[in-house]
Order: structure tokens, then sequence, then C-alpha cells
């Protein structure tokens, strides 16, 4: 075995502790909710890494929870934070996706629906198997009575005047949320 | 080469269009031969029947085209917009949303209006009745009397349930004294033609139960039972034409043998979509004695807004559109801008990963020890918005063949680019500041816009609406096929999709691609005869 193997191999074998380890950071326990590594969140990540990146993404992933220090062994609940943050702005992108995945794993957890679900928020894990119950529209209560709103019937549709528009001189330099 | 026998009509796409188009010959006896480059979708290949069904929403059903890997997709590439569109029976209709507003009369008539888009070669009139036959082809939802669109029959079901979500945003319409109205569907609020009602799941991305109208569902079945023949995994490799300028057939690839087939037919439709159509016209060399295959690339302006509120409104639950607002719909140049827009107003994200990765505005749930409460807090209390506007056409928006990169078949590799021109922003600017409106007027404790640029500036747009690329019109010199979707340069040619749009009115397109895709079918079916020898296209 090379030094290179060896390292590799100590990586990966901590890998396990360390996912579960860095998924607990992004999604903790507390007030009736489970931590993410609790209901298994890390075991559909990596298997998800995989299948969109490929198998050295698992390698890489080991190498960047290295650099972080998971399985954060011996460290405060802050350095585990500000472990995590270095991360994010170290490496956004790898920490978006991996964010992302595990956020998805969490909610679709069956055991996280129920709690939603129980804590007053109807929600299903299948919910277009079974549905969700909502009353029918009621013509009597619910039909708009404002009377608002008109259409141009096409034998009235006349030209509008456009000379103050000046579409060709005056541009429009912040537009969206620049505006 | 394996040589086929020859049809009274081919179809290109088992899309919407081509569904109807198939259907409809079919009904009439003709021999009709459809071929989809895709396969059928099974329902449990649908993601809402697993139960990583968010995920799947977001990885191998994306419905952008360039962000999922499927062997059905032909190979595309965008230097802006998200091209989303579903290829294999029923088209894109396997993850659509189904939502099923009307043009508008003045959306026919812009060239009157202002002249900076042309008028149709047809009016809201000629479309009006094919509007009710889809319907009640379709099985519809809707409430009648809207003051803000022209008089209309029933829906062939009523309105779908008016959720906490639509109550909210009827408060804020109010209270601006703006309209609104219950969104028009295509789904189901009752069993309908032997499929079952909406059951209020919330994942209206397609719908394999069958509420939402999926057309492998609610159309293919008729036009199968009428004898017409579906051949799927067909890849078409070009349009044939004959030395008399008309189309002789296609050319196509079996996907599974590997077999190239050329089947001949008296009548070629394509119903491609407004991608798929320019790339096989361009690749074939046909139809495009104006330049202007592909050009005028329509996608409506759209910007966006998620709000959330106090009150627990369940957008979770419920068809996904909720109200519609026609206030801004017709044009008012003092706002700055030609045409008008509407509201989209839309329920919630219907999985609690996707509030949290991001729905609609792209805000996502903090890690760490505030995620819980912020999920609390939004989960069941957002709604969404959209701002929905008429796009002027520009022909250097465009669906393009690459000049030297080709897919495995040889077939240039199709690419679109699209910038929204000074009107749209202008109109976008205005759209943002009225979903702001909107957001506050409901009382949302938050309210985050999105103007679909990303961090480069550039616009790239969620287009589900890819129009416009093959318009009709009154003039060869200036559009691709007559108001019969007759093609000028090619006499038995007809497009039938999205492409034929001339403007993009202020709603989802497929309604009124699905009339005018019906209408142009009953001419072709009452036409039949003489367009087997015809050599010339007239004006409609």
């Amino acid at each position: 075995m090379t030094l290179q193997d060896a390292k590799k191999g100590a990586l990966l074998a901590k890998l396990a502790p360390s996912v579960a380890a860095f998924v607990d950071e992004l999604l903790p326990g507390g007030d009736g909710w489970p931590s993410g590594a609790t209901i298994g969140v890390q075991f559909p990540l990596v298997e998800r890494l995989i299948e969109q990146n490929g198998e050295q993404a698992l390698m890489a992933l080991a190498e960047t929870l290295d650099r972080i220090g998971a399985p954060f062994d011996g460290m405060d609940p802050d350095a585990r934070v500000e472990a995590v943050k270095s991360m994010e702005a170290n490496e956004p992108a790898r920490f978006g996706w991996l964010r992302d995945a595990a956020f998805q794993a969490y909610y679709e957890s069956p055991i996280v629906v129920t709690l939603i679900d129980a804590a007053g928020t109807p929600y299903k894990i299948l919910p277009h198997v079974s549905g969700y119950d909502l009353p029918r529209f009621d013509r009597a209560t619910q039909t708009p009575r404002h009377n608002r709103g008109r259409y141009i019937p096409t034998d009235q549709v006349a030209p509008v005047d456009t000379s103050g528009l000046n579409l060709d001189t005056v541009k429009t330099d912040k537009w969206g949320l620049q505006r | 080469m394996t040589a086929d026998k020859e049809r009274d009509v081919l179809v290109i796409g088992s899309g919407a269009t081509g569904a109807l188009s198939t259907m409809v010959l079919a009904q009439a006896g003709l021999d009709v031969l459809c071929l989809e480059q895709g396969g059928w979708v099974e329902k449990n290949e649908f993601a809402h029947t697993h139960t990583n069904w968010a995920w799947q929403r977001a990885t191998n059903w994306n419905p952008d085209i360039t962000r999922r890997d499927h062997p059905d997709d032909y190979m595309m590439g965008t230097d802006s917009s998200q091209p989303l569109m579903w290829n294999a029976v029923g088209g894109s209709t396997n993850a659509y949303g189904a939502i099923w507003p009307r043009y508008r009369p003045s959306d026919f008539r812009k060239g009157d209006e202002h002249g900076m888009q042309p008028n149709w070669p047809i009016a809201y009139e000629d479309v009006a009745p094919f509007y009710e036959r889809v319907d009640a082809i379709l099985g519809t939802s809707g409430l009648t009397g809207d003051p803000a669109m022209p008089p209309r029959p029933e829906c062939p079901t009523g309105p779908l349930p008016f959720t906490k979500a639509a109550k909210k945003l009827s408060e804020g319409f109010d209270k601006l004294g703006w309209h609104w109205w219950p969104a028009e569907a295509g789904v189901i609020s009752e069993d309908y033609d032997g499929r079952p009602a909406c059951n209020n799941c919330g994942l209206c991305n397609g719908c394999p139960r069958g509420s939402m109208s999926i057309y492998s569902q609610s159309v293919w079945p008729k036009a199968l039972e009428a004898g017409a023949e579906l051949q799927t995994h067909a890849r078409v490799l070009k349009i044939l034409t004959g030395p008399d300028g008309r189309a002789t057939g296609a050319r196509w690839k079996n996907r599974v043998t590997g077999e190239i087939v050329e089947t001949k037919a008296k009548i070629v439709i394509v119903a491609a979509n407004g991608v798929g159509t320019p790339r096989l016209l361009l690749a074939s060399g046909i139809g495009n004695s104006s330049d202007m295959v592909g050009r005028n690339l329509l996608h409506h302006t759209l910007v966006s807004a998620q709000i959330w509120v106090d009150e627990q409104v369940d957008g979770q639950m419920g068809y996904v559109a909720s109200v519609l607002g026609r206030e801004f719909a017709e044009t008012d140049t003092s706002r700055g801008f030609v045409n008008g827009f509407n509201f989209n107003c839309t329920t919630s994200a219907p999985s609690a990963g996707e509030m949290a990765t991001g729905w609609m505005s792209g805000t996502k749930a903090p890690w760490g020890k505030d995620h819980h409460t912020w999920m609390e807090k939004r989960f069941g209390h957002s709604i969404g918005l959209f701002a929905i506007g008429d796009d002027l056409p520009n022909p250097e928006n465009r669906v393009y063949l690459d000049p030297t990169e080709t897919d495995e078949d040889g077939i240039p590799v199709v690419k679109m680019h699209y910038e929204p021109g000074e009107n749209d922003k202008r109109m976008m600017n205005y759209m943002l500041d009225r979903l702001q409106d909107l957001g506050e007027a409901c009382g949302a404790f938050d309210i985050q816009l999105n103007d679909y640029r990303d961090a480069d500036g550039v616009y790239r747009t969620p287009a589900w609406h890819m129009i416009g690329t093959c318009r009709m019109g009154d003039d060869p010199a200036t559009s691709v096929v007559n108001g019969w979707h007759q093609s000028w340069d090619v006499p038995n040619m007809f497009i039938v999709d999205g492409s034929v749009l001339a403007t993009g009115g202020v709603v989802n397109p497929t309604p009124t691609i699905s009339a005018l895709a019906l209408r142009a079918a009953e001419y072709i079916r009452d036409n039949f005869v003489d367009l087997t020898t015809t050599e010339r296209t007239l004006a409609a």
C-alpha cells in the first residue's frame, strides 16, 4: 500500500461519522425535531452525490470534510459551526449542493413528514396517492362580486399613442431587482 | 434504409397538438401515423408515486432539458433561458401545470393597437369555438362570468377548491381595488371521461392519476381507438420534399433498433414544439424562404415573488394556481410601455424540502440552530406570485442550429438565445413594483422578488413558453405559415404547435395552442383531397 492509498483509506474510514456529524450541523435536533443524522439523512446524501457526480465525488467529499475537521471530535459547538461556515465560504458550490441535498433528504423522511403533520400543517409523504381534503368551491359565497375588470372587443381595438414612449432612444439600464 | 408504406397523414410529435391532430384525422377515417421520439410514461414512472418525489422533480424529472440526462431528449444548448419541455407521448403535458386561461381579443390585434407586433391573420372569434371544444375533449375547470374576459360557456367541471391562499390573495387584490378571478385549470374538479377528480395533492407537474389533462391519458386513447398508429422512440431526422416542393414524408430513426425508415405521406403535420419544429425545419432545409423559422422567439416577460404571511394558508395543498389577476392585461401607455400582463398566483411548494431549498424566489432556509424555527414559521405560510406579460418579438431572439456541433445522428445541435428588449424591461420593472404592492396588501411579513437574472445579469427565465418561432401571418415574407397553419413554402406541410403563435398574450399558451391545433386539424380533414394535390399556399 502506498502512502497515498493509506491516506485515502484513513479518510474513507472516518467518512461515515464525518458525514453524519456534518449533517447534524446543518440540521441539528431540538424542540421535537430529530437531527439529520438521527433519521439517516447522510445515506441518501452520499448516494445522490455519487449518482450526480460520479464515484470520485466520494473522495472529494472525504477530503472536504477532513479539511474542516469533521467528525469534529473534541470541538465545542461554536467551533463546529465555524468549521462548517468556513466550508460555506470557501467552497460555496459544493456546500450549496450538500446543504440542499440534506434538506431534501430530511423532508422526505416519513418521520419528519409525520411530525410536520402532527404539528398542525397537513402534510403527507405521498400526497398524490391519497390527496388532501379541501372543501368544494362554494359558488354562493366564493364567486367574486367585485365586478372589476375589462377587455377590449376585437372591433374596438384602436391605435394607442406611443409617441411618448421613446422606446428607441430612452434605454432602461437598471431593470429587475436593480431597478 | 427501410421504406414504409405511404400514409394519408404523418404527424411529427405526440404532444398536445400532435395528439389532437392525430385524433381528429384518425376519427375521419384517414390513415395516420404519429412519430414520437420518446416513449409512453407509465404511471409509476412519474415522480409523484415515489417518496422522493421532490428530489426527482429537481433531478430526473427536472423540466429543464439542459439540466437532466434523459435518452429521449435531443441535444440543446442555451446562453440564456431555461428551456422547459418533456419528450414523451403527451409531450410537455407530462410535466406542465395546466393553467388554462385564454387569450384576449386584443392579443390578436397588436398590429392595429401599436404596430410593434403583427396582427394575427385570424381573430379571437375564430378561435373561441375551439377553446370550448378542446375544453370538452380534455375536461377543464373554472368559473364563468369574469368581466375581464369575453363571455364563455361553463367549463365541463366547476371551479377547483378555493384555497386559503386564494382567499388571502383575494383580500389583497380587493384592498388594492384590482381585478382577480379563480384560476381556470386543465384539471377536473369532478370525475370526467373516466378520469378521477383532482385530489388536491399539490404536485401539479403532470399528473399520473389523470385529474390533470395530460394528453397521453385524455386524448391519445381516443386517437388510438380511432385507428391511429403511434410509433414511439422514432426520432425524425429530416422532412423529405419532392421536386415540386411538396413534402413527401420523413426519414426517421427507430431508437430501439437503430433502423432508418422513410415514411411517405400525402400530408405532413409538424407538432414538435417551439424548439423542435424550427430545429427540424432548419435541419431539413425547408419552409424558410422568409428567414423567419426559429426567429421571434417569445417566452413572456416573467418575474415572480414569494410572500410569507402569518396566517396558515397551507399552500402545499390544492391545485397549483389559485387566482388570476387581469387588472393590467390591456395596454396603458401611461405606464411607459405597450402591452399588458397578468398575475398568475399560485399556492405554494407542495414539499417542505422544496421550500427549504429555495422555491420560487430562491430564498433558502438557514442551516443550523435557526433552521427549524424558520421552517415552522414559513412552511404552510408561503404563496407564490407570477407576473406574466406580453413580450415584443425580436428576430435576434431565436432558436438556431449550431454551425459545427452535431448529435449522434448528425443533426446539428439546437441552440437558443433570448434577451428582453426595452419594452420588456420597462414592463418587468413595473410588474415587480406591483408584485411588491400585492405582497404588502396581503400583509406579508416577508416579500422576496425574483427577476430571473443570474449573477452576470443574464435573464434566465424558466421558459415553458417557447413560441413564435414559426409564426403565422398574412404575408409570406414575414411569416412561416398562413392562418390555417399551412407552410407558405411547402403547401402540404402544416405546423400546429406553439411555434405558430404570432403574439404571446399574457397567459399560459397551451389552451390557445390546443384550440388552434384542433381548428387546423379540422381544416385539413375537411380539405384533405384538395390538399393532397395543391401546389400553392394561399392567404387564409
